[in-house]
């Protein structure tokens, strides 16, 4: 039970970093660098709790708004920069961050503990969640409830003119900013709501596993929040949901498997791309399951082929 | 000359020579996305699985080390094709962020199958070059850096020639331009994807060899280091730029030296990933990149 409970945790957690990596990627831009924003809201969130006595609502929101401002003084520099090259940039500004935590110090002994970022040792002992008596299923009730009030949002932002606005610049900036939409503006803004999302993310991470330290959060992550979304769809934020349901629960499911199981893994998202090159839920699927949910009527007068 | 400079220069020399592996490592990025448009994240593994093969000899028969050289150049082209037949080969046109995700699997599918066989453990390498130091005036040179540089020198030569002066090399320039049109002059944009492959998996195998004798030990982790390396000099340089490669790699060899003299390893890694990102928002298709993707 407890094991289940711990495979739908890192599934929820990681679903929010693909989220965020599809926020950004809806406003045309690749990010490899959303693990960094993951990393600062995981250490500013525990810090909260741990070291400052926060409880663990304001810490997370901490942890967010942080990650998400440092995505917004980021993001203006970054922004000039597309395609692969904003992709592999990002991935610096990740490593950068994973680098700095590598090399913190910044801790407290409580009791016989010594807790904080702690260099190489990792941030360790955030027992906010285990001290005051939440059980497994408790914290995956918490980590459920942000996804889906993320999920939400996503889900308004996707009908709102907003999200218009984000796939106007996405299908093709030049023309975006003729109609007199602020480019940089609507792309930082996304950039950093993306990050606040991943620190979101990090912030449950940090409680749930009470630990995090650099390697956690190298390029394996990177490689894992962008597996999500693109394997996913980039068509609805169903997708990216779907993309971290698929491959954590698969990761973990194919245990029986063994020695074979890293092999259906990859083998597996090969395929996958090779059949439906745009993801699993792409924007064809997106547009036909909004027919079959809402057939539009006819405009009135309109000849019926 | 003052002690100071006497060190900034030794890890001048340093940052060149171990630049030109990076040099290398990102011109095999880049030839690749060059001609193809197409970024290769298994090209890390493709490395390693060279480098692998290559102690196969090496551990049953005490090969001497050029042709633990030429293993590894014929198991990297081995597994290069490899790659471009499950990744690129049947993958539908006009989807960018596919062929990123199918060589994911590839690098996953690649790394696993070293770990099996290996049982994750780092295998000693041979050292061809020896442990001795050369002394060159008042200089200590790594005979292995050495020859690094000299690799690099011999394949870039080889790899400038191929492309300027071979038919082979002005198809592959052609299909990088304009590849409807090369195909309407009669390229095969098939034969030369493959060509391409071939050509930057050989160059993947040199790059095993020498990057493994400069670390020691053959260990799965490298190829997520070669990785790094190779995404970071290809983008510091511009995207499809050979120079820009070139430059890319030396600048970045040359800067991990020195700061890793005066400031320690700690700081390395964190400035050359700054600079990385300072370069890029200055210049935001590479150093020598004037075209964006």
């Amino acid at each position: 039970m407890d094991y289940y409970v711990a495979i739908a945790s890192i599934i929820g957690i990681h679903a929010l970093l693909g989220l965020s990596v599809y926020l950004v990627a809806i406003s045309g831009q690749m990010s490899f660098g959303q693990q960094g924003f993951f990393a600062i809201g995981a250490y500013l969130a525990g810090m909260g709790t741990a070291l400052w006595g926060l409880p663990l609502l304001p810490s997370l929101v901490l942890g967010a708004l942080f990650a998400g401002l440092i995505g917004i003084v980021v993001g203006f520099p970054a922004l000039r920069v597309r395609g692969l090259y904003l992709a592999i940039a990002t991935y610096g500004f990740g490593e950068v961050v994973r680098l700095v935590f590598l090399n913190i110090r910044y801790t407290k002994t409580i009791g016989d503990r010594v807790v904080g970022p702690n260099g190489a040792e990792g941030f360790r002992h955030v027992r906010y969640v285990f001290d005051r008596g939440f059980t497994g299923l408790q914290f995956l009730g918490i980590i459920a409830a942000v996804v889906a009030g993320v999920a939400v949002l996503f889900y308004l932002l996707d009908r709102s003119k907003l999200g218009a606005t984000l796939r106007a610049v996405e299908e093709d900036e030049v023309a975006a900013a003729t109609v007199g939409i602020d480019v940089t503006r609507v792309k930082v803004l996304a950039f950093g709501a993306a990050g606040a999302v991943a620190g979101l993310g990090g912030g449950l991470f940090i409680h749930f596993s009470s630990y995090i330290d650099h390697d956690m959060v190298a390029l394996p992550l990177a490689i894992a929040s962008i597996t999500y979304p693109i394997l996913g769809g980039l068509g609805s934020f169903v997708g990216p949901i779907l993309g971290a349901v698929l491959l954590v629960s698969l990761t973990e499911g194919l245990r029986v498997l063994h020695e074979l199981r890293m092999f259906v893994y990859g083998g597996l998202i090969i395929v996958t791309m090779l059949v439906r090159p745009r993801g699993l839920v792409d924007e064809a699927l997106v547009l036909r399951v909004k027919r079959w949910v809402r057939p539009r009527p006819m405009p009135r007068g309109a000849d019926v082929p | 000359m003052p002690g100071i400079l006497l060190d900034a220069t030794e890890q001048l020399l340093n940052g060149l020579m171990y630049g030109s592996l990076y040099a290398l490592i990102g011109g095999g990025f880049t030839i690749l996305f060059g001609v193809m448009r197409k970024l290769n994240l298994a090209y890390g593994s493709t490395i390693m699985a060279g480098a692998y093969v290559s102690l196969i000899p090496f551990y049953l028969f005490k090969v001497p080390a050029w042709v633990m050289l030429l293993s590894s150049i014929a198991g990297a082209v081995a597994v290069g094709f490899l790659v471009e037949l499950v990744c690129f080969r049947f993958l539908r046109k006009g989807h960018e962020l596919a062929p990123l995700l199918t060589t994911i699997g590839m690098l996953i599918v690649i790394d696993e199958a070293i770990v099996h066989a290996t049982g994750a453990v780092g295998l000693d390498y041979a050292r061809p070059f020896g442990e001795e130091s050369l002394a060159w005036g008042p200089f200590l040179v790594r005979p292995d850096y050495l020859a690094i540089l000299v690799a690099a020198l011999a394949c870039f030569s080889l790899i400038f020639f191929l492309i300027h002066r071979t038919r082979l090399g002005r198809a592959m320039r052609a299909v990088a331009e304009r590849p409807q049109a090369a195909q309407i002059l009669g390229v095969s944009l098939r034969r030369i994807n493959v060509l391409t492959f071939a050509l930057t998996s050989a160059l993947a195998g040199v790059i095993g060899f020498f990057a493994v004798v400069s670390v020691g030990a053959a260990r799965p982790e490298l190829a997520v280091w070669l990785t790094g390396k190779g995404l970071v000099v290809t983008v510091l340089g511009g995207l499809g730029s050979l120079r820009g490669a070139i430059l890319g790699g030396l600048l970045l060899g040359v800067l991990e030296f020195e700061t890793m003299w005066f400031l320690g390893t700690s700081y390395r890694d964190i400035l050359a990933f700054l600079l990385l990102f300072a370069i890029l928002v200055v210049r935001p298709a590479g150093l020598a990149g004037a075209r964006a993707t």
